[in-house]
């Protein structure tokens, strides 16, 4: 098997951000996040491959929280498009985990899949390879597998194994991984290492018949309880590698001026503001209810697979301690009128 | 800690066995030792969860925003620095005084389960090994302003001058070195608007961040749109804000607020005091910037 020893590590980056951006896991201030190689700071950031994963997910790379999309000149009553701004620069997302591999999955279905190609995130995704890092120690928020993710079989283009002290196991999955190894093949070794052994997931939840059961719960007294303590900020659906809910705006000055698309929040009382000054989602109840039922049942409908990967951040994040596994359970619990 | 629990306990189920309030906003306990989390309770059923421990460190005062339009009574649960979040309510005419019931507890400083909650998640480089909470490190008002009933021996403040120094330290920079010292804090920023949600004076029916006709701060994540936020934000909280640290706690990406809103705190004093915002309610206070006088000594205010 091909393997990547740790010393190589930093030459297989250096190498791989020759004729890509590398974005990689880096502790940055008090946070962490995936952050490019090359323009890193050494003495201050570290690569954090070997902690359980990061505060803010590798989203953004494919799906930026501010992206121009394109200019416009006007003359007269006329507008005409000056620049379109789809990046379709090569990058490489390192050391992810299966958790965001799959949230990742989620955007390409999303954007690229039921008769919408999204063209700017078809550019960026189309040239991203991904080496994702198996993960085999889920930490005390992680519930990946019950979302049904497995943590040692990340949906990634290149899956790196922790072997320990020597090095990783290297194994490309899909063509442009192979591609991407057949460009730094000198600096890996043939070796035989064995993977470690998966430990047990500290949080057991089971989502179960949850997707079903909340097609009949959409006005039951539980969402009123548990949003109760909500205080609507938009920090889960910031730091979630899935959502992926945007708005698209303008800014002009003059004639010229330019159309942006910008992460948005269903948390937010403006997301669905009306032009004409209603809101069908007036409080609290109705924002909490829309995120959980978009994560746990109306994507499930539309794609097979729940919106929710397991990652967790949520829970470490949310300020008054609202934790979507408590969520699974007390929907699994709820009693339903038929 | 304890004792005081069991008599936040008694007294919600007393309240609410008597009628005297339809909702108690206490807290309750989550399934770790530091996971503290709100909790309204509306039955004495209920109310059988409520705690009040070291980790009860979220200011109830800023859930009021969610009962002001109806006629139901709240009991509530308020620390030194949440009761002057309630003031802030009043003065701002966003409740009156006869629906609250006000429980206060001297506070002798909180522990912050969101540190424990990201020290123990594995995503987060640095492990404070310490719960206590950064914003109680240094407290003016641990002994509530406005109460109905008060549990705990009074507190003694304690004023570090660790964030008077700081403040010191970035006034005496040139202009182009604060810009740039902000300017990075702020790159951080998500714009997830928790500090906004947090926070007890952010009472505004509709918030100038979400006005679109006219769009008064544009939605990108750039340096521009990042500043103008917070700018605009600390120019709304001149005068008005309580100083519960809140805002600063939940902010994931740990910009300094408090360092901002201090300094107005300082200023406002300073230019239009004495003045403390929110530390004693009178019938028709306002803060000092709400005030409208014909006699102001500032010309250019005319």
């Amino acid at each position: 098997m091909k393997i990547l020893s740790k010393d190589k590590l930093e030459s297989v980056l250096d190498k791989l951000a020759e004729s890509a951006q590398v974005f990689v896991p880096l502790s940055r201030a008090n946070s962490s996040g995936f952050y490019s190689w090359e323009n890193r700071n050494p003495e201050k950031e570290q690569l954090m491959l070997d902690t359980l994963n990061v505060y803010m997910s590798p989203k953004n790379i494919g799906f930026p929280q501010t992206e121009k999309m394109y200019s416009i000149i006007q003359s007269g009553a006329e507008a005409q498009i000056k620049e379109t701004f789809e990046d379709s620069n090569p990058r490489i997302i390192f050391g992810i985990r299966a958790c965001d591999a799959r949230a990742i999955r989620c955007l390409d279905d999303v954007f690229l899949t039921r008769g919408y190609t999204d063209s700017f995130y078809q550019a960026r995704r189309e040239n991203m390879v991904i080496i994702a890092n198996a993960c085999y120690s889920p930490g005390p928020n992680c519930f990946c597998a019950a979302m049904g993710v497995n943590p040692t079989e990340p949906e990634a283009d290149i899956i790196i194994r922790d072997t320990g002290d020597s090095g990783y196991i290297w194994e490309a999955q899909t063509a442009k991984g192979e591609e991407l190894t057949a460009g730094i093949s000198s600096l890996l070794e043939e070796k035989e290492l064995k993977a470690p052994e998966m430990k047990p997931f500290p949080t057991q939840v089971d989502y179960s018949g949850v997707a079903e059961k909340l097609k009949g719960m959409f006005e039951h007294p539980l969402w009123e309880e548990m949003a109760q303590t909500c205080q609507n900020c938009g920090i889960c659906t910031y730091v979630c590698p899935s959502c992926h809910c945007f708005d698209i705006q303008v800014k002009s000055w003059g004639d010229e001026g330019y159309r942006y698309r910008c992460w948005d929040s269903c948390m937010y009382t403006e997301y669905t503001a009306e032009a004409g000054g209603g809101n069908p989602r007036p409080t609290t109840k109705e924002r909490f209810r829309n995120r959980f039922l978009h994560k746990l049942e109306f994507f499930t409908e539309r794609y097979g697979y729940p919106l929710c990967t397991g990652c967790g951040r949520c829970i470490a994040a949310c300020p008054t301690g609202i934790n979507i596994v408590k969520i699974i359970d007390q929907v699994k619990e709820a009693s339903v009128d038929d | 800690m304890k004792e005081i629990s069991n008599k936040v306990k008694e007294i919600a189920n007393r309240l609410l066995a008597e009628g005297q309030v339809d909702v108690f906003l206490a807290w309750e306990k989550g399934d770790q030792d530091y996971l503290t989390r709100p909790l309204a309770a509306r039955s004495v059923e209920e109310a059988e969860r409520i705690v009040c421990d070291e980790y009860s460190i979220h200011n109830l005062s800023n859930y009021l925003l969610k009962f002001r339009d109806g006629q139901e009574k709240i009991g509530l649960v308020v620390k030194g620095c949440d009761s002057r979040g309630i003031i802030r309510l009043l003065e701002d005419k966003q409740f009156t005084r006869d629906r609250l019931y006000i429980v206060g507890v001297c506070c002798p400083g909180m522990n912050d389960p969101l540190k424990a909650i990201k020290r123990n998640s594995g995503l987060l480089p640095w492990a404070d090994p310490e719960d206590k909470a950064d914003k109680c490190s240094s407290c003016a008002y641990p002994n509530p302003v406005i109460y109905d009933e008060l549990l705990g021996s009074e507190q003694q403040p304690n004023v570090s001058g660790e964030r008077q120094a700081k403040i010191e330290e970035i006034e005496n920079l040139s202009p182009d070195q604060r810009y740039e010292y902000f300017r990075c804090e702020f790159e951080r920023c998500i714009r997830c608007y928790a500090c906004r949600q947090a926070c007890v004076a952010c009472n505004c029916r509709v918030c100038i961040f979400d006005e679109m006709r006219p769009q008064w701060v544009g939605r990108e994540n750039n340096e521009t749109d990042n500043m103008m936020y917070h700018l605009v934000r600390a120019y709304h909280m001149a005068g008005r804000c309580v100083e519960c640290g809140e805002c600063q706690r939940v902010c994931p990406v740990d910009i300094p607020l408090m360092l901002i809103n201090s300094k107005l705190a300082k200023d406002a004093n300073e230019f239009f005091g004495p003045y403390e915002a929110g530390i004693k309610y009178q019938e028709d206070s306002k803060p000092a910037l709400s005030v409208y006088s014909l006699d102001d000594p500032d010309e250019g205010f005319m």
